[in-house]
C-alpha cells in the first residue's frame, strides 16, 4: 500500500513539473537584487533583469515588474551573460579513445561539406555539465584535414538538434599548412610541402570562384554549358563570396605571417583559431584586423625560447596589440573549464574585464551573434548566470543559470552518479 | 724505390686479401730515418734524430751520428719532418659490418604459458669477426696520424669484445695487436623487445651480471665435486660474461650522457667491476664523482650535445652554442682535475672533422703535449699494451708518423706513416677533394630499402661549394644531415637520426645525377639502399 | 679571553659573509599572507629558513646577519606543491618488454636536464613522486625526488620517501586502447587475466623466498649438504618479495571501483601494504572500504572522459572523498597539468565546497603524507624543510600567479629574475651581431 502511494505521489510530482517547466516558457521572469554586470554598459551594483519569454526585455536599476512575473531573488548574487565557448567539440564527442563516440572528424582532406551541427548529440553527459558552470553557448567544430568542414554554434540545451542550433554554418574550418615548427617537436612537413599545401588552398578557392561565374553565366545563358556537379565547389560559394568566414588554425609566426598574406590575397572573411606564437606578430595581426580564437591554454609552450608562460601571456599581447579576442576549451569533457582559459591569461596580463569579454560580448561578435548574445542587453537571448562571485574565478560556485531565458537544470552525469552512490555511506559497516 | 715496393705490396694485398696468412714482415725492408725531429711521447725530444725500423719494430732510436745506419737500410731522409708515435683511437666502430638481423617471424599472439619467466639478453658477436677493414678508410686515418684504433661493434646493450688493430693492410689477421680487449656495454634499449627502455637495461645489466658469478660459482661448486651434482647447463651468453663479472676483465660501457657515466659508475661498485668509460663528452659534469674512484676515460671528440642535455633542449641556437664552446672544453676541465683520459674519435666518422675537434679542445684550453699523450701512451696505458705501443721507444711497435710542423697545428700535414714498420706514403688531400660535379639542391624522393622494410623519404639538400646539408623526413620524424661532402658525383653524408627517443648516426655514401642519387646508408643495425629522384619545383 | 676572541671572530664573520655559513639554503620570506596549512594564516607574517630548514614561523623576524630578506608584501607564501604521481624528470616511462617488470626502477633513470623540472617550479611544485607508467600489471620501483634545479640527479632523492612499487589495473595493462602500440596482442587481455598474473608473481615471489629460507636454514645446519647451492638470485622476485616482507609499498593505477576492491583482496591474500590508489575515477563509490582500509587516493581533480573506464569519474569526488574520511591528494600525472595543480585544488571548492585549508591540502600535506614525508613536507611548520612557494594572488584564484619556489632555502624559481633575463635576451637579439 505505503509503494502505491509513493509511486502516485511522483507521478503527481512529474505533472506538476512538467505544468511548471511550461508555465515557464511564457511571460516574464524578474531576477531581483543582483549585482549586474552586463559586460556592455556600466556595472549595476543592484539591479533587476526582466525577461520576457526567450529575451531580456529591460536591465536597470529601476525596472518595473509586472505584478505576474515569477521573481528569481539575486540579493547577494551576481549576474552575467552566458559564456559562449569558440571552439569546442561539445556533443560531438563522448569518450575520446572511443572513435565510436567520436563524429567531428572525417576522413580525407578536403572536406568543405560537412557540417557539425548535423552530427549534434543533445543527450551529451558533457552538456549539462558544461552548462552548470556558466556556459551557455558553443561553436562546435569539424577537425582533420585541409579543410574540415563547416561549424555550427549550439546553446546549451534542447531535445532535438535542431532546437539546439542558433546559427549555422558559422565558419569555414581550415588547418592552415605549417612552414614551421610548432611545439617541441620539429616540423612535421617540410616547408616546399607546405607552401605545395597554400597553393591547393588557394587552387580550391580559385576554382569556386569560376565555378561559380560558371554556373551563374550559365543561368543567364541558356546555351552556356553548366559546369559539372562538384560538392566541394559548392560549399565553398559562401567563403568566396566573403559571407563566411575561413576559421584557420595557425600557431607559428611564420605561419601566421603566411596566413594573413593568404586572407589579404584572396580578400575573404577571416577568424584565427590556435595563434600559439600569436605574441610574436601581434601588431601585424591587428593591422590586419583578423579576430583570433585561442585554443586550451592547457599546454606546454610552443618551444623553450619563447619562455615557459608564452601561452599564458599570449592572449593579453594580442589584445593589447588591438586584436579582437576569445577563449575556447577546444575540448568536450572539458569544455567547463573555458572561464579558467580566461582566468589563466588574466593571471599574466591580461585585464580581467578583457579576459571577461574574451569568453561573452567578443566571440558574439566574432561568430556574428552579437546582435542576439554575448551581453546583458535589451532584446538579447536571456543567457543569464547568477554566480555568488566572478565567473572566471574557480572558487566561485555559479547558483542558477538561464538559456533562453528558461532555467536549467543543474542535475549531470555528476549529481546523478554521486546521488546514486551517496546512500552507500549510511549502509551498515 | 721504396715506393714502389709498397706499391706492390698493396697490389699483393689487395690481390690475396682471401689469403691473409701472408706477412708483411717477410718483404718489408729496414728503414733508417735520418735527420727528423722526434718527439718520442714521455722522453725528451731529439732535435736531430734517426729512428731504425726493422721487422716492424723500432731497432733504435735516438740522436744522429750516435746511431749507425744499418747496411741494409733504405734511409728515409726526413730533414724538417717531425717524427711521432703514430696515434691511438681508443675506440671507434670503424670497419665494424654488423651480421644481417633476420627480420623475426610474425610473433603468434602471447598466452600466460608462453610468457618467458625471465628475459633473455642478446649475445654481442665480437668485433673480430665482424671486421671488414677498407682501404679508402685506412688512408684516410692514415692522413691524420692515425695507426691503430680500437674497433668495438656499436650497437646493442652488450655489443661483444672489441679489437685492437693496427692500421697496417687490408687482412684481418695480420693487424690484430690484441683480442679481445674488453666487453663492451651500451646503454640501449631493444625494439619491441625486453628490454625497451633504459631502467629494462639496467634491470637486465644487474641480473646478467649476476647469472653470470652464479654460474661461475655453480660450475666450480661442480667441478669441486667432480659427482653428485647435476651439471649447470651450458650457457654461451653467460660464458662469455663470466670473464668480466669474475675474473675482472675490462668492461667498456659507452656513455652518451652525464647520467650514463654515473650509471656505469654505479653498476662498478655493485659489481666490483673493472670499467672503462667511453664516450663520456659530459665528463666534466660528473667529474666530482669520477675524482672519488677515477676510472680510465676515453673522452669522444665528438662535440655535439647529447639529446638529454639541457643544452638540446633549449632551441637550435643554444645547441650550436653548446658545440662549438661547452663540449670542446670537457677535456680541459678533466685535465685540470686530475682525471686522466684519453682522446677518441668515437661517433665522428669524417677524418677532417676529427682533426678539427681535436684543436677545437685545445683552443679550448686543453695542453697540446697533453692532447698528444691523450692520443698515444694515454690509450696504450689504458688498453695494456703501453709496452708495444704508445710512445717511440726501442723494441716498441714502429707505429710512427712524419709531420712537416706541429703535429695538431692547422696547417700541418703528415707525410709519412709507417704502421708495424710498413711504410705508407700519404697522399695529398688535393687528390680527394674534387669540386663537386653537380648541384644537388633540391627536393629529393627517396625510397630507402633494407632489411628491417622499406622506409619513404623526403630529402631537402641544400649545396655551397662541396658542402652538403639538409634533412631527411619520413613518417619517423626529421633526421638532419651532418657533415655532407659532394665530391665530383661523390656524395656522402652522415645523418643523426633519432629512432624511439634513440639517437643513431647513419652514414649514406653514393653518387649522384642530376636527377637521380643511389647509394648506401649504413647504419649500426645493418645497410640499407637509398634511391633517390628529384622532385621538380612547382612553378608558383 | 681566546673564547671571547672566538665568538667576536665568528660574529664578524657572520656579518660580513655574504657566503652563508650553513649548509643548505638561508633565506628570511618577510611580510606575506602566510598559509601554514597545518596551523592557519598569518596575515602578515615571515617564515625564517636556515640551513633549508624552517626555524621560525611569525611576526616581525629579524633577519639574522649574511641572510638573504626576500620581500613578500601583498603576497602569498605557502608549503612547497607536491605532485604525488607523475613521471617527468625520467629517461623512461614504461618496460614495455615485459608484462611484469618489477626488478626496474626508475631511480636508475633519473633526468636532473628534463625542462618539465624548470615548468614544474614556476607552478609553485618542489616534489615529486615520479612513477613508472601504467602499461604493465606490475610496472617497477618509483622515487620521490625534490626539483632542486641544477643539480646533480642523486641529490634529488628523498630519501625519507616511502619505496613504491608501481601496479596497474584495468584497461591500459590489458592494452584495451591499443593506439600506438605494434605487434600481437598480450597476456593479459582483461581483467581477469590481470588480475591472475599479478598473483601469479606473488606466488612465485612466495615459493623464491622460501627457497631462501630453506637454503639459509640448510647452511646454518650442521652439516650442510656438500652440493647446496643457493637460489638464483632473481631481481624480479627479489623485489615483489620486498614488497611481501612490508619494506615495499604498492602504489596502485586503477579506475574501476570492483578492480580496485579486488585488489585489496589481492593485497589481503598476500598481506601487502597498498599506499595509495592512482587516477581511481570511482573512487567515490567505494568509500566505506576505501575508508575501512584506511588508503588514500590520488587522483585527477575533473580530467575524464577519456576512455570508458574513466567515463564515471566525477568533479565532485576530491571533496566528497575527503569529507568522508579519505586521504586525498590531487596529481598531474604529466609535465603540463603539474604546473597548475594549484587551481585544480581550487576545483575542489567549487565541486563539493571543501574548505580553502582542505582544498591546499589535496596538493601540500595530503600528498606528503602519501609519500611518507609529512615529518619534513607538506606545511610550513618549524623544523620542516624549507620548501616554499609564494604566489602574487591567494593560490586557490583563478587569477593567481607563482612568483618564486623555493626548495630548502635555495630559490629554484624567481619569476622576476625570469623576467628580467627574458629582457636582456631580447635586447641581446635586437642588437646587430658583429661580424
Amino acid at each position: 500500500m505505503k509503494k502505491h502511494i509513493l509511486i502516485l505521489f511522483s507521478i503527481l510530482l512529474l505533472a506538476a513539473s512538467l505544468i511548471y517547466g511550461q508555465s515557464q516558457n511564457e511571460g516574464y521572469t524578474a531576477i531581483k537584487g543582483a549585482h549586474i554586470i552586463p559586460v556592455v554598459g556600466e556595472d549595476i551594483p543592484v539591479g533587476t533583469i526582466l525577461i520576457k519569454d526567450k529575451l531580456i526585455e529591460a536591465v536597470g536599476k529601476d525596472i518595473v515588474i509586472p505584478a505576474s512575473a515569477r521573481i528569481v531573488d539575486g540579493t547577494g548574487l551576481y549576474a552575467y551573460p552566458g559564456m559562449i565557448d569558440s571552439f569546442c567539440f561539445l556533443s560531438l564527442s563522448e569518450i575520446s579513445s572511443i572513435p565510436a563516440t567520436i563524429d567531428y572528424r572525417e576522413t580525407g582532406r578536403i572536406n568543405p561539406q560537412v557540417r557539425s551541427v548535423e552530427a549534434l548529440r543533445p543527450d551529451s553527459m558533457h552538456i549539462p555539465i558544461t552548462r552548470s558552470n556558466g556556459i551557455t553557448a558553443a561553436l562546435v567544430v569539424p577537425s582533420g584535414g585541409l579543410i574540415a568542414g563547416q561549424s555550427g554554434l549550439i546553446r546549451l540545451t534542447g531535445w532535438t538538434p535542431g532546437e539546439m542550433v542558433i546559427k549555422s554554418p558559422v565558419a569555414m574550418h581550415v588547418e592552415f599548412p605549417s612552414l614551421g615548427r610548432r611545439g617541441f617537436q620539429r616540423e612535421q612537413e617540410p616547408r616546399e610541402e607546405a607552401s605545395k599545401q597554400v597553393i591547393e588552398l588557394k587552387d580550391w578557392l580559385n576554382k569556386a570562384r569560376f565555378y561559380q561565374k560558371r554556373k551563374q553565366a550559365a543561368a543567364k545563358n541558356m546555351l552556356l554549358q553548366m559546369p559539372e556537379f562538384d560538392e566541394k565547389l559548392e560549399f565553398l560559394h559562401p567563403v568566396v563570396n566573403g559571407e563566411l568566414p575561413l576559421m584557420i588554425s595557425v600557431h607559428a609566426d611564420k605561419d601566421i605571417r603566411a596566413a594573413i598574406k593568404f586572407v589579404q590575397e584572396e580578400k575573404i572573411k577571416a577568424i584565427f583559431f590556435g595563434m600559439t606564437q600569436g605574441w610574436k606578430v601581434a601588431e601585424e595581426i591587428a593591422k590586419a584586423g583578423i579576430p583570433v580564437v585561442f585554443g586550451s591554454l592547457y599546454d606546454m609552450p610552443p618551444s623553450w625560447e619563447d619562455g615557459y608562460d608564452a601561452l599564458y601571456r599570449n592572449p593579453a599581447a594580442l589584445q593589447k596589440a588591438g586584436v579582437k579576442i576569445a577563449f575556447s576549451s577546444q575540448s568536450a569533457s572539458l569544455a567547463k573549464d573555458l572561464p579558467y582559459h580566461a582566468a589563466k591569461a588574466a593571471a599574466f596580463g591580461l585585464e580581467k574585464r578583457e579576459a571577461l569579454k574574451a569568453v561573452t560580448i567578443n566571440p558574439a561578435e566574432i561568430l556574428g551573434v552579437a546582435d542576439i548574445m554575448g551581453s546583458l542587453e535589451k532584446g538579447k537571448l536571456a543567457n543569464i548566470v547568477l554566480a555568488n562571485g566572478d565567473i572566471l574565478e574557480l572558487r566561485t560556485t555559479i547558483s542558477r543559470v538561464f538559456i533562453d531565458g528558461q532555467e536549467i537544470d543543474f542535475s549531470s552525469r555528476y549529481t546523478e552518479l554521486l546521488d546514486k552512490y551517496k546512500p552507500r555511506l549510511k549502509q551498515k559497516k | 724505390m721504396a715506393k714502389t715496393i709498397v706499391k706492390n705490396l698493396i697490389f699483393f694485398i689487395l690481390v690475396l686479401v682471401i689469403a691473409p696468412a701472408l706477412v708483411q714482415a717477410d718483404v718489408s725492408p729496414t728503414y733508417a730515418l735520418v735527420n727528423c725531429r722526434i718527439v718520442p711521447v714521455g722522453g725528451p725530444q731529439v732535435e736531430k734524430g734517426i729512428i731504425i725500423i726493422r721487422d716492424g719494430l723500432i731497432e733504435s732510436i735516438g740522436t744522429i751520428g750516435i746511431i749507425k745506419i744499418p747496411e741494409d737500410a733504405e734511409v728515409i731522409e726526413a730533414e724538417g719532418l717531425t717524427a711521432y708515435p703514430g696515434l691511438i683511437s681508443a675506440h671507434t666502430n670503424f670497419f665494424i659490418e654488423p651480421p644481417k638481423e633476420e627480420r623475426p617471424a610474425a610473433e603468434a599472439l602471447q598466452t600466460a604459458e608462453s610468457q618467458p619467466e625471465k628475459p633473455v639478453a642478446k649475445r654481442g658477436s665480437p668485433a673480430f669477426s665482424l671486421l671488414k677493414p677498407k682501404k679508402t678508410t685506412i688512408e684516410a686515418l692514415h692522413r691524420i696520424g692515425i695507426t691503430t684504433i680500437l674497433a668495438a661493434a656499436g650497437s646493442g646493450i652488450f655489443a661483444g669484445q672489441s679489437v685492437l688493430i693496427n692500421l697496417n693492410g687490408e687482412a684481418v689477421e695480420p693487424m690484430v695487436v690484441k683480442n679481445p680487449v674488453a666487453l663492451h656495454i651500451n646503454f640501449a634499449t631493444e625494439r619491441g623487445a625486453y628490454p625497451s627502455s633504459l631502467m629494462g637495461t639496467m634491470a637486465l645489466l644487474r641480473q646478467s651480471f649476476l647469472d653470470a658469478a652464479y654460474y661461475a660459482s655453480h660450475r666450480t661448486r661442480f667441478e669441486q665435486l667432480g659427482r653428485g651434482m647435476k651439471r649447470p647447463e651450458y650457457n654461451p651468453f653467460l660464458e662469455d660474461l663470466v670473464p668480466y663479472v669474475v675474473d675482472k676483465k675490462p668492461i667498456i660501457f659507452t656513455c652518451a650522457n652525464q647520467e650514463d657515466i654515473k650509471r656505469a659508475l654505479r653498476l662498478r661498485d655493485e659489481f666490483k667491476l673493472n670499467i672503462l668509460i667511453s664516450g663520456a663528452n659530459e665528463a666534466w659534469r660528473v667529474a666530482d664523482a669520477l675524482r672519488k674512484t677515477p676510472v680510465p676515460l676515453f673522452i669522444s671528440l665528438d662535440f655535439r650535445p647529447p639529446m638529454s642535455s639541457e643544452y638540446s633542449q633549449k632551441g637550435e641556437e643554444e645547441k650550436r652554442r653548446a658545440e662549438k664552446d661547452i663540449y670542446p672544453a670537457n677535456a680541459k676541465a678533466l685535465s685540470q682535475a686530475g682525471l686522466p683520459f684519453a682522446l677518441t674519435s668515437f661517433g665522428l666518422s669524417d677524418p677532417a672533422t676529427i682533426q678539427k675537434n681535436i684543436r677545437a679542445a685545445i683552443y679550448a684550453g686543453l695542453p697540446a703535449d697533453e692532447a698528444l699523450k691523450a692520443w698515444t701512451i694515454t690509450p696504450a696505458k689504458f688498453l695494456g699494451v703501453d709496452s708495444i705501443l704508445g710512445s717511440l721507444e726501442r723494441g716498441k711497435i714502429a707505429n710512427i708518423i712524419l709531420t712537416r710542423g706541429e703535429i695538431f697545428d692547422e696547417k700541418t700535414e703528415i707525410e709519412k706513416v709507417f704502421v708495424d714498420g710498413v711504410f705508407f706514403p700519404v697522399e695529398k688531400k688535393a687528390a680527394e677533394a674534387q669540386p663537386a660535379a653537380i648541384n644537388v639542391a633540391g627536393t629529393w624522393k627517396a625510397a630507402v630499402r633494407s632489411p628491417m622494410g622499406e622506409l619513404d623519404l623526403t630529402m631537402e639538400l641544400e649545396q655551397e661549394g662541396s658542402k652538403v646539408s639538409g634533412a631527411l623526413t619520413s613518417a619517423m620524424g626529421r633526421w638532419e644531415i651532418r657533415e655532407g661532402t659532394l665530391s665530383g658525383s661523390n656524395l656522402v653524408f652522415s645523418i643523426e637520426a633519432t629512432i624511439m627517443g634513440q639517437t643513431m648516426t647513419m652514414e649514406f655514401s653514393g653518387t649522384a645525377e642530376k636527377d637521380s642519387l643511389e647509394g648506401t646508408i649504413s647504419t649500426a643495425m645493418g645497410n640499407a639502399e637509398l634511391r633517390a629522384s628529384r622532385v621538380p619545383k612547382t612553378s608558383p | 679571553m681566546k673564547k671571547m676572541i672566538f665568538v667576536f671572530s665568528f660574529i664578524l664573520i657572520l656579518s660580513f659573509s655574504a657566503s652563508p655559513l650553513w649548509p643548505g639554503g638561508n633565506l628570511l620570506i618577510k611580510n606575506g599572507t602566510i598559509l601554514t596549512v597545518t596551523k592557519g594564516v598569518i596575515p602578515r607574517g615571515d617564515v625564517l629558513i636556515i640551513g633549508g630548514i624552517i626555524k621560525q614561523i611569525g611576526e616581525n623576524i629579524q633577519a639574522p646577519p649574511g641572510v638573504q630578506v626576500i620581500d613578500a608584501s601583498g603576497k602569498f607564501v605557502l608549503p612547497g606543491i607536491i605532485d604525488s604521481h607523475t613521471h617527468i624528470a625520467l629517461s623512461g616511462t614504461n618496460e614495455t618488454g615485459d608484462v611484469i617488470t618489477a626488478e626496474v626502477d626508475m631511480a636508475d633513470v633519473l633526468d636532473a636536464e628534463d625542462l618539465s623540472i624548470f615548468t614544474a617550479l614556476s607552478g609553485g611544485v618542489t616534489m615529486v613522486h615520479t612513477m613508472h607508467g601504467s602499461a604493465n600489471p606490475i610496472g617497477g620501483r618509483n622515487v620521490t625526488i625534490k626539483l632542486k634545479r641544477a643539480r646533480p640527479s642523486e641529490e634529488l632523492v628523498v630519501r625519507q620517501a616511502y619505496p613504491t612499487l608501481k601496479f596497474a589495473l584495468g584497461e591500459n595493462p590489458k592494452q584495451a586502447n591499443r593506439i600506438g602500440t605494434t605487434g600481437p596482442p598480450r597476456y593479459p587481455l582483461s581483467r581477469m587475466g590481470v588480475n591472475a598474473i599479478i598473483r601469479r608473481e606473488l606466488l612465485r615471489a612466495r615459493t623464491y623466498m622460501s627457497q631462501w629460507d630453506r637454503y639459509n636454514e640448510l647452511r646454518k645446519s650442521k652439516n650442510p649438504p656438500k652440493t647446496l647451492l643457493p637460489p638464483r638470485r632473481d631481481l624480479r622476485l627479489e623485489t615483489l618479495a620486498e614488497l611481501l616482507r612490508g619494506n615495499l609499498v604498492a602504489r596502485c593505477h586503477t579506475y574501476r571501483a570492483d578492480e580496485t576492491l579486488e585488489f585489496i583482496n589481492l593485497s589481503k591474500e598476500f598481506g601487502f601494504k597498498i599506499a595509495c590508489f592512482e587516477h581511481i575515477p570511482e573512487a567515490y563509490k567505494i568509500v566505506p572500504e576505501l575508508v575501512r582500509e584506511g588508503v588514500g587516493i590520488s587522483i585527477f581533480l575533473d580530467n575524464w572522459a577519456y576512455k570508458v573506464e574513466a567515463a564515471e569519474g566525477i568533479a565532485p569526488m576530491a571533496a566528497y572523498c575527503a569529507q568522508n574520511g579519505i586521504l586525498v591528494s590531487i596529481n598531474s600525472d604529466g609535465a603540463e597539468r603539474t604546473r597548475r595543480l594549484f587551481n585544480d585544488a581550487a576545483k575542489a571548492i567549487k565541486y563539493g565546497g571543501l574548505s580553502e585549508e582542505e582544498a591546499l591540502k589535496l596538493v601540500t600535506l595530503n600528498p606528503a603524507i602519501q609519500l611518507g614525508v609529512e615529518k619534513i613536507a607538506g606545511s610550513l611548520e618549524v623544523g620542516k624543510h624549507g620548501d616554499v612557494a609564494i604566489f602574487n594572488e591567494h593560490p586557490l584564484s583563478a587569477y593567481t600567479r607563482c612568483e618564486m619556489t623555493i626548495i630548502e632555502g635555495d630559490i629554484c624559481f624567481d619569476r622576476s629574475q625570469y623576467l628580467s633575463e627574458r629582457e636582456e635576451a631580447a635586447k641581446r637579439q635586437k642588437e646587430p651581431k658583429k661580424g
